[in-house]
């Protein structure tokens, strides 16, 4: 069954712009321009995700997501926002939104997001342990094992291999990496991320083993089955 | 600043009105009070000189009977014209026995007190005022003594005209004064409504006038000054802001423009293409990253995002910071040393984490292979300080101070990563905290400092 997604949205180009790209990645969508438009469609349920601009004429953003979890609609929804400042984005998550993205943005950023946020319900936190390939991750006893071997990871290490599991498959952006595993909401100027990535890779591959996190050129990293 | 004027013009009027009348009611409540007082002084002064008399005489009569009384009133008879003294004895059948009366005044009962009459002088038809009091005597006899109250009534009526006079003065006196303190007031306010409306029409180095006599008016005007000291600062900061932001746009957007141009080139590879684009995108995202430092260095600058600020362990929130750039540090061969501890702050934990990160990413820049770096926390008074200390070659003294200036970089190389907006953030977030960034040299290296209040 295919994805229906939900993309609140004023501006025109960017609004066409993200529903082209959805729709070729064979996503169902609606459409709505004003934020009163946006809250009629988003309670009227159905959705699997909204895309949500944060300023809208009729009502903002911030209100309508308001309005919408106060009616008890719990679909995930990704905020935009050309406001890239950080106690703004912090506010946008407080009111309730799911994630965030600034303007402007990639398309497989925002392709990279909708997708982690649709696959949270499927794999619950109690989910014991993780898999991938010949990767065995306990996360009640913390071990991590590769074809039997046992591998031992910092704590943060640890962290950042079952951000990846749980997003298995997908692109995992630089971004989202700060964001879920560090809780940093800014953008630093060196390659912090790529060299935890690096470690990580060195603690997770034997030499002479298919490399585990793959690096997705101009866009991030990914850990996939095949 | 008309309407201001105008105002002022109204209240001006409304003081001196109110102080005038209130200054007049309070002397005419005085002189009523003067007049009333000394109207009854004179009246009763009279009475108890008039009842003085009337005792002496009955004494008289009482010791040498009718012919004695007569006598005694013959006797006082040449001295009172002079004190307006009347005196009637008349017998039993109503003749007049002694005095200065032609005969005993119609309705007036002897023995009844006081009587106020107009009685005819003389043989003239001049109507006098008299106040008399009257006796009827043992064997019949009537005694009337009374005073010509003309004089009195006189002195009544000066009394009454200088107590006109007198209020009439102090309400003059009392417009005056109020005029004359409100142009003292108005004149003041005027200059700085003067000096006002030509700083509105553009002239920012004007300054409100002093007259250095040190009072409230000088104190007023130069806390004016002060304000306007700052909001001429901020204006040339911003200035030479707009002027660097231009300068430091214009640099990658004309880099871009040479790419999409290249890209139109015929006869390049895709390959060539794709560099072409990489390139392109790194300058847009190079705009677009300025952009961002910038709004959150303005944001910052306005104290936007303080009701974000929860309590904050520095040495928690260093460690996880130092925790993102070991690995990059020991990459380079640098080591991080965090030292010390403070207590929880009152602070917006994303910006700090942010200040932290830049300031070390500073110093990593600098630090020579095998170097420490070294983060400190601790408190100072009502601060509490995050300092981060390099091994690097430092700063030209010269230069310390600009260095949390926008768009200041001692990088003779400027690299795209760094457009001289880090230091200006993290001065930004120190001031959003109460409190200031600072660098000094270390010899060797560069100690830059968060300051921040521990209460706002």
């Amino acid at each position: 069954m295919s994805r229906r997604l939900l993309i609140v949205e004023d501006d025109e180009d960017t609004r066409d712009f993200i529903a082209k790209g959805f729709s070729e990645e064979g996503y169902v969508i609606e459409v709505a321009s004003d934020g009163r438009e946006g809250l009629y469609h988003a309670t009227d349920g159905g959705f699997d995700a909204v895309v949500l601009d944060r300023m809208l004429p009729g009502l903002d953003g911030l209100s309508l997501i308001k309005s919408m979890r106060a009616a008890g609609v719990k679909t995930p929804v990704l905020m935009l926002t050309a406001m890239s400042a950080v106690d703004e984005r912090v506010k946008g998550l407080r009111a309730g939104a799911d994630d965030y993205l600034v303007k402007p943005f990639s398309f497989q950023e925002l392709h990279a997001r909708i997708e982690a946020l649709l696959r949270r319900p499927q794999e619950s936190e109690e989910t014991p342990s993780l898999t991938c390939r010949d990767l065995e991750m306990d996360l009640l006893t913390r071990k991590v094992t590769r074809s039997g071997r046992e591998i031992t990871l910092t704590p943060r290490e640890f962290q950042i291999l079952e951000f990846f599991l749980r997003r298995k498959n997908r692109v995992v952006s630089r971004t989202m990496l700060l964001e879920g595993v560090w809780d940093y909401h800014f953008d630093p100027n060196t390659n912090v991320v790529d060299v935890h990535i690096s470690k990580l890779r060195r603690q997770l591959d034997e030499d002479g083993a298919d490399p585990m996190i793959e690096t997705v050129r101009g866009a991030g990293y990914m850990v996939s089955d095949a | 600043m008309h309407n201001v004027l105008l105002s002022l013009r109204n209240s001006r009027t409304r003081l001196v009105l109110a102080s005038m009348v209130l200054s007049t009611l309070l002397t005419a409540a005085i002189l009523a009070m003067v007049y009333v007082t000394a109207n009854r002084t004179i009246a009763s002064e009279t009475r108890s000189v008039v009842s003085a008399e009337l005792t002496g005489l009955s004494d008289e009569y009482e010791r040498r009977g009718v012919i004695g009384l007569m006598n005694a009133i013959e006797r006082r008879l040449p001295t009172a014209a002079d004190r307006d003294a009347l005196y009637l004895l008349t017998g039993r059948q109503g003749t007049k026995l002694a005095g200065n009366l032609v005969r005993w005044p119609d309705g007036v009962v002897a023995g009844s007190g006081w009587v106020e009459l107009q009685l005819r002088k003389g043989d003239t038809d001049e109507y006098v005022p008299i106040s008399a009091a009257s006796i009827r005597l043992p064997g019949g006899e009537r005694l009337l003594v009374g005073r010509d109250a003309l004089a009195r009534q006189q002195f009544d009526r000066i009394l009454l005209r200088s107590v006109a006079l007198a209020l009439f003065t102090a309400f003059a006196l009392s417009l005056l004064t109020g005029w004359l303190l409100t142009r003292l007031v108005f004149s003041r306010l005027k200059d700085f409504a003067d000096t006002a409306d030509n700083i509105v029409s553009g002239d920012l180095s004007l300054r409100m006038p002093l007259r250095g006599t040190g009072d409230e008016f000088d104190q007023v005007a130069s806390t004016l000054n002060n304000m306007l000291d700052r909001i001429e600062d901020l204006i040339s900061n911003l200035r030479t802001t707009s002027n660097s932001i231009a300068h430091d746009l214009r640099s990658p957007l004309s880099r871009l423009r040479q790419r999409v141009e290249a890209l139109s080139e015929p006869g390049k590879t895709d390959d060539e293409r794709e560099v072409d684009m990489a390139r392109a995108t790194g300058e847009i995202d190079h705009v677009l990253r300025v952009l961002t430092q910038l709004t959150e260095i303005s944001r910052a600058e306005a104290g936007l995002g303080r009701e974000q600020f929860e309590p904050v362990n520095l040495r928690q929130l260093v460690e996880d910071v130092v925790e993102l750039y070991e690995p990059v540090a020991s990459d380079q061969g640098i080591q991080l040393d965090v030292i010390g501890a403070a207590e929880p702050i009152q602070g917006h934990r994303p910006l700090l984490s942010q200040a932290l990160s830049n300031l070390l990413e500073n110093a990593m820049r600098y630090a020579p292979h095998g170097s420490t770096i070294t983060i400190g926390i601790r408190e100072d008074g009502p601060f509490s300080l995050l300092s981060v200390r390099d091994r690097g070659p430092g700063v030209p003294e010269a230069d310390l101070a600009r260095l949390q200036m926008p768009f200041v970089t001692l990088d003779p190389a400027r690299t795209q990563r760094n457009a001289g907006l880090g230091l200006a953030l993290v001065a930004a977030i120190s001031h959003m905290h109460g409190g200031a960034f600072v660098a000094r040299n270390c010899q060797p290296g560069l100690e830059t400092t968060l300051k921040l209040a521990r209460s706002l």
